[in-house]
């Protein structure tokens, strides 16, 4: 929990190469499908053919369940599948540590800290560390600790 | 002294305007410079890179190929009607074909194919390059591992070259074919007089100075676009229609520039 100065900060480290930020900030790339935005990440990276990253991101989204929005780009995306693509797109290049970045800004129309917290659970094997940055005055809404 | 201070505000906005100018060009200079070092470098042909630069040949040269085709043929075939009668009118029939050659493939195909792609991809690239800036996806893409310029700008520059090149290649050999029709009709007994003609209007040097010309075409298409693109301010969505027409007119003059160049070369 932090104060903006703090979250500005806290963020800040994240443009060390081995950290991934998710905000609402930094969006998906318009031209591209979901599955595009997460499969350019190892594609680009490790140099894979297109089909085998796509593979990999492929079975990111099923272990999710959200194999529906694949194909959609970023303007039909609804914000809970904005932010499964942004989260994918982090974790498909295995960080040390993943920053969600003020969540409520990411998933403004539900009940965000469980919603995370599921989602961060089905991919636990694939994240090594993950910071969720956020106002102080939104810590009743997450469990305690 | 409102009259000298009129004038100091005067000189001060132009000077404003003169630099911002200069700016632009020296942005343009460094990116074009960029553009060639890394298209020449090997690290950046990647998966992801090789399948832009197919996406962009694809865009820009293959999809507009029938009906750019049908076009440069019409047109070929009209100039060369006019060029061909005018001669005959003036007596000077034997030069009709090398005359055609001329104007047409060495001169007004090249020139034609850069606006064509210009006008299409060249303000689509614009567009598209502001949007990524306004909409702060380079600095996501950065943020991703993925650097912005070698997977999308770098490879957008040597799919605008090829797709360039490659159009006007399709064109010229369009214009030749019509240009033989036209002067000897449908008969094959004049193509050692053809060939002879052609041999003479594409001698080494004009070889050498219309390979650069279309290559510097190809380059200014798609250079001058993101360039400009990149030059649109984060947040401020209502710059990227004042971004798109910096760079079509700068990329207008700079056509004219190469051909007013080419020519100067040839002919003075």
């Amino acid at each position: 929990m932090a104060d903006d100065a703090a979250r500005r900060t806290a963020i800040a480290a994240a443009h060390d190469a081995d950290i991934s930020l998710i905000s609402d900030e930094l969006p998906l790339r318009a031209n591209l499908s979901v599955l595009e935005n997460i499969a350019i990440v190892p594609q680009y990276r490790e140099n894979l053919a297109y089909e085998v990253a796509a593979d990999q991101a492929w079975a990111l989204l099923v272990r999710l369940g959200r194999t529906d929005c694949a194909f959609k780009r970023d303007p039909d995306l609804t914000s809970e599948e904005r932010f499964v693509a942004k989260l994918l797109r982090a974790v498909i290049r295995a960080p040390s540590i993943i920053i969600i970045d003020r969540p409520a800004l990411l998933l403004p129309d539900c009940h965000y800290p469980p919603r995370v917290q599921a989602t961060l659970d089905a991919l636990d094997d694939k994240i090594n560390e993950c910071w969720i940055v956020d106002y102080p005055w939104n810590e009743p809404l997450y469990a305690p600790r | 002294m409102p009259a000298m201070d009129s004038l100091i505000d005067l000189l001060t906005r132009r000077g404003a305007a003169l630099l911002a100018w200069l700016r632009g060009w020296r942005r343009l200079g460094r990116f074009g410079a960029t553009a060639i070092v890394e298209a020449l470098t090997p690290a950046t042909y990647n998966s992801a890179t090789r399948s832009v630069v197919q996406k962009q040949i694809y865009f820009t040269a293959w999809q507009i190929l029938p009906g750019f085709t049908l076009f440069a043929a019409v047109l070929s075939y009209v100039l060369i009607q006019i060029v061909v009668d005018t001669a005959r009118d003036y007596g000077l029939a034997q030069h009709a074909l090398e005359m055609s050659v001329r104007i047409l493939v060495l001169e007004i195909l090249p020139l034609l194919t850069a606006l064509f792609v210009g006008l299409r991809s060249g303000a689509a690239i614009n567009t598209e390059v502001a949007l990524m800036i306004v909409h702060n996806e380079m600095k996501a893409l950065e943020e991703t591992g993925v650097d912005p310029m070698r997977f999308e700008f770098i490879p957008r520059v040597i799919g605008g070259v090829i797709s360039v090149v490659a159009l006007t290649a399709v064109a010229s050999a369009l214009a030749l074919v019509l240009a033989y029709v036209a002067v000897y009709g449908f008969q094959f007994f004049s193509l050692p007089e053809f060939n002879r003609v052609v041999g003479n209007v594409f001698d080494p040097p004009a070889i050498a100075l219309l390979w650069a010309k279309v290559f510097a075409f190809g380059l200014a298409v798609t250079v001058i676009p993101i360039s400009e693109g990149l030059a649109a301010p984060a947040d401020k969505l209502f710059f990227v229609p004042i971004s798109v027409l910096r760079g079509m007119v700068r990329l207008f003059f700079v056509l004219m520039l190469v051909e007013v160049i080419s020519l100067a070369l040839k002919y003075i």
